[in-house]
């Protein structure tokens, strides 16, 4: 396709062109650098230590797949920057298609890639080829299609019944207090959900949800739903504490770590803390963790964070949590300045959940909250989540190109 | 905001208040938007940090702590053992590193994967499978690699699956650890089966003065010089504090310590192994010839230095093995003392146990007793009556006392009455040895003649002399276990006129060999009590000599002068009394000979002993050599088995005279001959044949030969022997006149329990020439022939010089 000439190009097309936001930019290179400096440090012993295929002891095996994903994820990202954003409108609802698609063929036995019985994964071509999680999907899917309803709001009509009826009467009232307007979403996320829940996926469930939640919340449902729904939430969790073992023990072990058996359920705990107590104000020096030595679990992943600590100290680590809250406020700034209420809505449901991961990972490495198994946006390995997280920062740095400039008087 | 006029494009529309879903959306997206911006970018972080900081910064300390404890590996690196060499730098005991191959038994299960390689969890039943079979293959490799394994104590390390450390083999040597190494980086064995380095003490002499070295056990130098010397011999530990991975591998980082090991001190010694080894085998050599009963002792000295060349002392152990018995008496006798120890026990029962439990407690005392005998150094650390080479001393401290000198005269009677003692104390000679002049006194070793020279010098001045000679204080030697001579002796006070009488003659009182040998050199060397010593220098692996051992001289005891009175008269021990069997022909060689009994009279067990020092004029070696408990040939009886007398004379002297010459050799020293020695010394036979009888009578003359002559004729034809045989000075050559001829061959004469002259005679007679050997040229009707080289009756080629070894029956024997 011949590039036209800017006069010849319509408005849409103009507005595409736009300048993409250099500081969040800027901020997601900083922090896909620092990540993958990080992984680098904090895998190549595991990697080492590993004779098992397709690792074969080989230290750079982690660190070039994340660097090759991450190129890739890169170039993914400018891609769909320079896709007129406009167009996820309609290609929402087939995104919503495919992942639930693919969140069923998760429980296809010779399609999925199940570890463990745990059927999260499915690989790249089906039965070849890397392995991704459906749910990674199925979360910017629902927060699109949340968006692309959402956004409308304002021009929905509410919908009328007849008075006469008590049926009508009944159906007037929950169209009054918004019910009947949350049902499609409501069946929608119940459907998704479920899915990932039973996969079983819980804090994959719990991050979809919290994006869609967000969408959710800031396109202007009623708090009440919001307050009740969490009440109901909170009622589950107490409900499962009581009737369920496997909450309780989560629970138990999240309020007294210490006393848990220091080699099996308190381990990871332990050597975290441990891990992160090292590193001090100014950390022991890159690439000089003692605990990545196989002492903390899954050093590459999850526990990512605890060696970045231990390595880079509370003062590195803090320069970390700034540059990814500063990426957070300049999301939402872009959020806040979009051209259209989609655009603020996608931004903010890709921002959340990005949050969202961050809070909960760190929140688990230093005790904070109870273990929930969520990695560290562009610090964890994990070569998809790294590209599908690259992508939803691309689809933001397109929304960023419309934003109008600033009048100059 | 989004929704401003100059954006037509957008889709919101116009709000259309209360007909639509999303009344007042706007403003709700924009405070909404806000709320979650400042709930997600700033006040999320806030309990974060909080909980960073308060793990990373206030409980720094603590975790840091704990986490080091985990990842802290500290580990020692041994130093090296010095090694010791003997006095030219032999190496005597050396160190050298081994390993010790180590099993995880606990870890070698924890290896077994309850995994497939899916990730599934294995059925338990196919789990126990694959440890089943991880186990055996280890059993069966080990098996292959190593062996000699027991196959039964392997399976049980293996079965100990709740132990992380079982020392399969220990003292492998780096070639057998180059084949574990290779299988274990073969099958990644790191964590459950391993070597550690290990080290292993080497004699490369094995049992070869053990009793000096001693030797190394678990913890370090156990007796002797390894034991004295520990601190100097085994250096200092080095150690390494770094971190580890949680495997257990150190891994080496900036912030490793490493410090290094300090290798030990090499020792050198005064002891020389080849005189070392003389000892030795003449301590064997009289055990067997004696039917010695309770081992034997030999010192061999610089009496000048105290240095001492060697130590020994049987039974004997090899301390590559030291806990192993070698010595055949001592394993004999072990069945004898099990049986003894186990009556005892059952005697005395008191523990109700039962006959296999005394049994085992008889064989593991049996065992411990008999262990400890050989690990003991008689020289050192036990005492002994030391009988008449006591007698020594005390001429020496009558000379310098000026009580006796050369010209006086003794009687003996054949015993002696000393007032306050019931009986008479006999002389080893009952017979008396009449009348005699000092230096015969000595000779004869005569107790009477001693109890009155005793007399003289007076308890006081004997007791002034017994202290200065060091009769009363340990040597001081380098070496551990001296004997402690609390009891030994009596006090000054008590000692009474019976007491002074006895110990004139070394009886009734105890000291050690040492104390003795050292006494004995200030005796003989000038007057001065040395300190005996066993190690000459210290010195770094390098070869940097850190520490050099003096001569010490202790105190002067006697004046030079008398010292030499005392050495004149001992050498006519060796030359014309006593001591006669000892004397070699070519060195003058000094001493006195000792007999004393241990116990009481009935039990026969005497200590017959020797000390001697060559060249008299100038000692460079004095030797004490005894034999303890040679067997008499019935209880009461003087004699042993081969009807030799018991005495230190006929028994020690004998063994010592050859070990001194041997010694003397090996020194370097060279033969001086004495005028009636040099006629008796080897010649070379001139050729005399074609000359005239008178010619070679002149010729055989100038070399100290004599000849007879066989057939008529002028000219000499035929000669026996041939010319350049060496013979004896002295002897008769048989010059053939004419036509005759010597017989091609003749039968050798038994010569044995002949007198010298007549076994010359008969010898010179059939053809044959003697050399002599044995006690020493003064010789009288007592020195018999004791043996000689070619049997009796045996046929020989004529002109064959024969050896023939004289040995003089000495009555020094004990009497008391």
């Amino acid at each position: 396709m011949a590039r036209k000439a800017k006069r010849d190009l319509t408005m849409e097309e103009q507005l595409a062109r736009g300048p993409l936001d250099l500081p969040f930019l800027m901020l997601v290179l900083m922090l896909l650098g620092i990540g993958l400096i990080m992984l680098f440090s904090a895998s190549y012993y595991t990697a080492f230590r590993d004779s098992k295929p397709p690792v074969n002891n080989n230290p750079y095996f982690y660190i070039i797949r994340q660097a090759a994903f991450a190129a890739a994820g890169l170039v993914v990202m400018y891609i769909i920057s320079r896709i007129n954003y406009q167009h996820f409108r309609w290609m929402a609802p087939l995104a919503l298609m495919v992942s639930i698609v693919l969140l069923i063929l998760c429980y296809i036995p010779g399609l999925n890639a199940p570890i463990n019985n745990v059927r999260r994964w499915l690989n790249l071509f089906l039965v070849a080829g890397p392995t991704y999680q459906p749910s990674e999907i199925a979360k910017v899917a629902l927060v699109l299609f949340f968006a692309a309803r959402l956004c409308k709001r304002d021009t929905e009509k509410k919908l009328r019944f007849t008075k006469r009826t008590g049926t009508g009467r009944m159906l007037n009232w929950l169209e009054k207090i918004g019910f009947l307007e949350l049902v499609p979403y409501g069946v929608v996320l119940v459907v998704v959900l479920g899915l990932i829940v039973f996969e079983p996926h819980v804090s994959g469930a719990l991050l979809a949800a919290v994006g869609a939640a967000a969408v959710l919340l800031v396109s202007g449902i009623s708090l009440w739903w919001f307050i009740g729904l969490g009440g109901a939430g909170a009622a589950m969790v107490g409900l499962m504490y009581l009737l369920t073992n496997y909450v309780k023990v989560k629970i138990a072990l999240w309020l007294d770590p210490w006393s848990a058996d220091p080699q099996h359920e308190g381990f990871q705990f332990r050597q975290g803390m441990y891990s992160l107590a090292s590193g001090g104000l100014l950390g022991r020096g890159l690439g000089e963790s003692n605990q990545k030595y196989g002492f903390v679990p899954e050093p590459e992943n999850d526990m990512i964070f605890s060696i970045t600590v231990e390595e880079l100290g509370f003062v590195g680590a803090c320069l970390i949590l700034l540059l990814f809250a500063l990426l957070i406020l300049r999301g939402y700034w872009i959020a806040l300045h979009a051209r259209d209420k989609f655009g603020t809505l996608v931004i903010v449901g890709i921002i959340t959940l990005l949050a969202a991961q961050v809070f909960l990972n760190i929140g688990v490495v230093t005790g904070l909250i109870p273990n929930t198994g969520i990695s560290l946006p562009f610090f964890s390995y994990g070569g998809t989540a790294l590209m599908i997280q690259l992508a939803e920062m691309g689809m933001i740095l397109s929304i960023s190109r419309q934003i109008p400039a600033p009048r100059k008087d | 905001m989004g929704n401003t006029p100059k954006y037509p494009s957008s889709r919101g529309g116009l709000p259309s208040i209360g007909g639509t879903r999303g009344t007042h959306s706007k403003r709700s997206i924009f405070h909404r938007t806000l709320f979650l911006m400042a709930a997600c970018g700033i006040l999320m972080f806030v309990p974060l940090v909080w909980k960073l900081w308060d793990i990373a910064i206030v409980h720094h300390d603590e975790y840091q702590r704990k986490a080091s404890d985990q990842q802290r590996l500290e580990y020692e690196i041994s130093a090296q053992r010095g090694n010791i060499y003997d006095r030219n730098g032999k190496i005597m005991a050396m160190s050298s590193t081994v390993y010790q191959l180590i099993l995880s038994p606990r870890d070698l299960i924890a290896n077994v994967p309850n995994k497939d390689e899916e990730g599934n969890v294995l059925d338990n039943a196919v789990y126990q499978a694959h440890i089943s079979a991880a186990q055996e293959k280890i059993v069966n490799d080990l098996m292959d690699l190593i062996p000699g394994l027991d196959r039964q104590e392997l399976v049980n390390h293996v079965n100990a699956t709740t132990k992380a450390y079982r020392v399969i083999k220990k003292n492998i040597e780096e070639e057998e650890a180059e084949v574990l190494r290779q299988y274990m980086s073969e099958n990644k064995t790191a964590n459950s089966l391993y070597l550690i380095p290990d080290t292993k003490r080497y004699y490369p002499y094995s049992s070869l003065a053990a009793q000096a070295l001693g030797f190394v056990n678990s913890e370090g130098g156990a007796y002797g010089i390894e034991a004295a010397y520990n601190d100097m011999l085994e250096g200092t530990a080095g150690r390494v504090s770094t971190t580890k991975t949680a495997g257990g591998t150190a891994r080496y980082n900036a912030y490793s310590e490493y410090m290094d090991a300090i290798n030990g001190y090499n020792l050198t010694l005064t002891i020389d192994t080849t005189i070392q080894s003389y000892l030795e085998k003449t301590l064997e050599e009289g055990i067997k010839d004696f039917d010695v009963q309770d081992g034997a002792f030999a010192i061999a000295m610089n009496p000048k230095t105290g240095a001492i060349y060697g130590i020994a002392s049987s039974p004997d152990f090899d301390p590559n093995n030291y806990s192993q018995i070698i010595n055949e008496d001592l394993l004999s006798g072990l069945e004898e003392d099990i049986a003894a120890i186990y009556d005892k026990l059952k005697a005395n029962n008191t523990e109700n146990l039962t006959d296999s439990q005394l049994m085992e407690k008889a064989e593991a005392q049996a065992y411990s007793d008999a262990v400890n005998t050989q690990w003991r150094s008689k020289a050192i650390d036990s005492r002994y009556e030391p009988g008449s080479v006591f007698k020594a001393i005390v001429l020496a401290a009558a000379l310098e006392e000026g009580v006796v000198k050369e010209s006086d005269h003794f009687f003996c009677s054949g015993h002696a009455d000393v007032p306050g003692y019931p009986k008479p104390i006999n002389c080893s000679n009952t017979r008396g040895h009449k009348d005699q002049d000092l230096a015969k006194a000595v000779a004869n070793s005569c107790n009477p003649a001693f109890i009155e020279i005793g007399g003289r010098l007076g308890v006081q001045k004997f007791y002034d002399y017994f202290e200065a000679f060091g009769m009363l204080e340990k040597t001081g030697i380098d070496l551990p276990g001296e004997a402690s001579l609390a009891g030994a002796v009596w006090s000054r006070e008590e000692m009474s006129n019976v007491d002074l009488a006895v110990a004139s003659f070394g009886q009734r009182f105890e000291i050690t060999p040492l104390q003795m040998i050292c006494g004995f050199s200030a005796v003989i060397n000038g007057g001065n009590l040395v300190k005996p010593y066993v190690v000459q220098s210290v010195s770094t692996q390098d070869g940097t000599v850190v520490q050099n051992t003096q001569p010490e001289v202790v105190r002067q005891v006697v004046s030079k002068q008398t010292s030499q009175r005392a050495a004149d008269i001992l050498e006519q021990v060796v030359a014309k009394g006593s001591g006669n069997n000892g004397y070699v022909a070519g060195y003058r060689i000094g001493g006195k000979t000792g007999t004393s009994e241990v116990g009481t009279k009935d039990t026969d067990h005497y200590i017959v002993s020797f000390m001697g020092y060559a060249p008299a004029d100038d000692p460079q070696v004095i030797v004490l050599l005894a034999y303890d408990h040679p067997q008499v040939a019935e209880p009461g009886s003087n004699y042993g088995p081969s009807g030799v007398y018991i005495s230190g004379g006929n028994m020690a002297a004998k063994k010592a005279g050859p070990l001194i010459a041997q010694i003397l050799d090996y020194l370097g020293i060279e033969k001086t001959y004495s005028a009636e020695e040099a006629a008796a010394a080897d010649v070379s036979m001139p050729k005399v044949t074609g000359v005239s009888v008178p010619k070679a009578e002149d010729n055989l003359s100038r070399v100290n030969l004599r000849y007879r002559t066989v057939g008529e004729g002028d000219t000499v034809s035929r000669q026996v022997p041939a010319a350049g045989t060496k013979i004896p000075g002295g002897s008769t050559v048989i010059l053939y006149l004419g036509s005759s001829a010597p017989e091609a061959s003749n039968t050798v004469p038994n010569v044995i329990g002949m007198t010298y002259e007549n076994a010359k005679q008969a010898l010179e007679e059939a053809g044959f020439f003697m050399k002599a050997s044995g006690a020493s040229v003064y010789y009288g009707n007592t020195t018999t022939a004791e043996s000689q080289s070619i049997a009796g009756g045996v046929a020989a080629v004529t002109g064959t010089v024969v050896d023939v070894r004289f040995f003089n029956q000495v009555e020094d024997g004990y009497t008391g």
